[in-house]
């Protein structure tokens, strides 16, 4: 009974379709702010003068609205896939930034003196120590990304980014509520089933690389 | 052209569901945060619930609610109550269960009884994170009473989907910019807040451990 329900539904709206363009855009608004993420935290522990000025841009960033962003992006990128992607990654970009950043930093001089003590050259103790220590740490930030990046991508459908979020704008719209349930839940599901895997990785790291 | 009427009504109802929202999340998160504290099987429920509501994207949960409660006002603060009550019972509880045994017990040793040692040690403890907390639940609940507009909350998300049916850019933005004005100025104040709250007159200069 339920399950015909569910799969009527499902057929009308066509939600396998909309998961694969879901995921779609997830995917690979999730890459572009890892690399940035990564990058710009290098970058910032490279050069610490701007690392302050460069984390509270990011933040007060954060603090916008996530619609009054994707709505800001509507003049300069128009409605769409590419609106949504760019409103994942600037959101995506603190968290992954940030944790590099402290990752990279926080590492105990005692551990890295170590490294010294034993012969390895900066960029020995660079590849081998700081980078492996800081993991957990990173994949926090990545965890973090993950869901900013699902929430976003699911607002997306208000502005023509199909995905999961168009058929729930759609059972709003037109009170549909048998639509909402299923899309609601079915987004949800997949939101707990990326972070939970996302926390299990993190967990690894933490045991494999942990400091405590 | 939007009228400026128009733009000041719909702050003003944004402001109230801001902190109408805010209100019910911390009468409710805090007391919940200190249940926690005393059930070990409570809190397992508490913060596991809380962990993954928090992945749940936002507006899965406002369109959730239009079942469960149908569309307007109260629909809405419920919705936005969801994700503003998460990160206050989190760091009220993280607040409170973190803080220094020694203290516990040299209050214990004193006679204090279990509720005036969670008064008088947590509760000053856990202030940082607490309003940590809430600050993130305001800024939170900002971000989604934008979205509630579109189960009819009002606030300043109406006109931003006034401009999306209208593709009226103008409209847009004028939901959209007072929108990360309020967002600005919820960080700046909680912020002041914060410090004129924790700095030395709950923590006292004795006890730098706890900063």
């Amino acid at each position: 009974m339920v399950f015909e329900e569910v799969t009527a539904v499902w057929n009308q709206f066509n939600l396998t379709e909309r998961t694969i363009e879901h995921l779609w855009m997830f995917s690979v608004s999730l890459v572009i702010s890892v690399i940035l993420g990564v990058t710009l935290g290098i970058l910032l522990y490279r050069h610490r003068n701007y690392a302050e000025p460069a984390l509270n841009g990011l933040n007060a960033l954060e603090t916008f609205p996530d619609m009054a962003l994707l709505v800001l992006l509507i003049p300069i990128a128009g409605i769409g896939e590419i609106p949504t992607i760019i409103a994942c990654i600037i959101y995506s970009l603190l968290p992954v930034t940030r944790n590099t950043y402290t990752g990279l930093i926080s590492v105990r001089p005692e551990i890295l003196e170590t490294g010294t003590a034993i012969g390895l050259t900066g960029g020995e103790i660079d590849r081998n120590i700081r980078i492996p220590v800081s993991l957990p740490m990173i994949a926090g930030g990545i965890r973090i990304a993950i869901v900013f990046t699902m929430g976003i991508v699911t607002l997306g459908g208000i502005i023509g980014a199909g995905g999961l979020g168009a058929p729930l704008q759609t059972g709003i719209v037109l009170l549909l509520p048998e639509v909402i349930i299923v899309t609601g839940l079915w987004v949800g599901i997949l939101a707990v089933i990326f972070d939970g895997c996302a926390g299990l990785i993190e967990k690894r790291l933490t045991v494999r690389y942990g400091e405590w | 052209m939007v009228a400026l009427e128009a733009v000041l009504t719909a702050t003003i109802q944004q402001v109230i569901l801001v902190y109408a929202s805010l209100a019910v999340s911390i009468i409710l998160g805090i007391p919940l945060a200190v249940l926690a504290l005393y059930n070990r099987s409570l809190e397992k429920i508490i913060i596991t619930f809380a962990n993954l509501v928090q992945a749940i994207p936002t507006f899965a949960v406002v369109a959730i609610v239009v079942p469960l409660m149908g569309i307007g006002f109260w629909p809405a603060i419920f919705a936005i109550m969801l994700r503003a009550l998460l990160p206050i019972v989190k760091n009220t509880w993280i607040g409170l269960s973190s803080a220094d045994p020694a203290s516990i017990d040299a209050a214990t040793g004193l006679g204090l009884t279990r509720w005036q040692t969670t008064r008088f040690i947590r509760f000053p403890h856990a202030y940082p994170p607490m309003f940590a907390g809430i600050k993130f639940a305001a800024i939170l609940a900002n971000s989604v009473a934008i979205l509630t507009a579109i189960i009819g909350s009002g606030g300043l998300g109406t006109l931003v989907f006034e401009g999306l049916a209208g593709i009226n850019i103008t409209t847009m933005l004028a939901g959209a910019l007072p929108a990360i004005g309020i967002a600005i100025l919820l960080d700046v104040s909680f912020t002041r807040l914060e410090h004129r709250l924790t700095d030395g007159r709950w923590l006292g200069k004795n006890n730098e451990k706890f900063s």
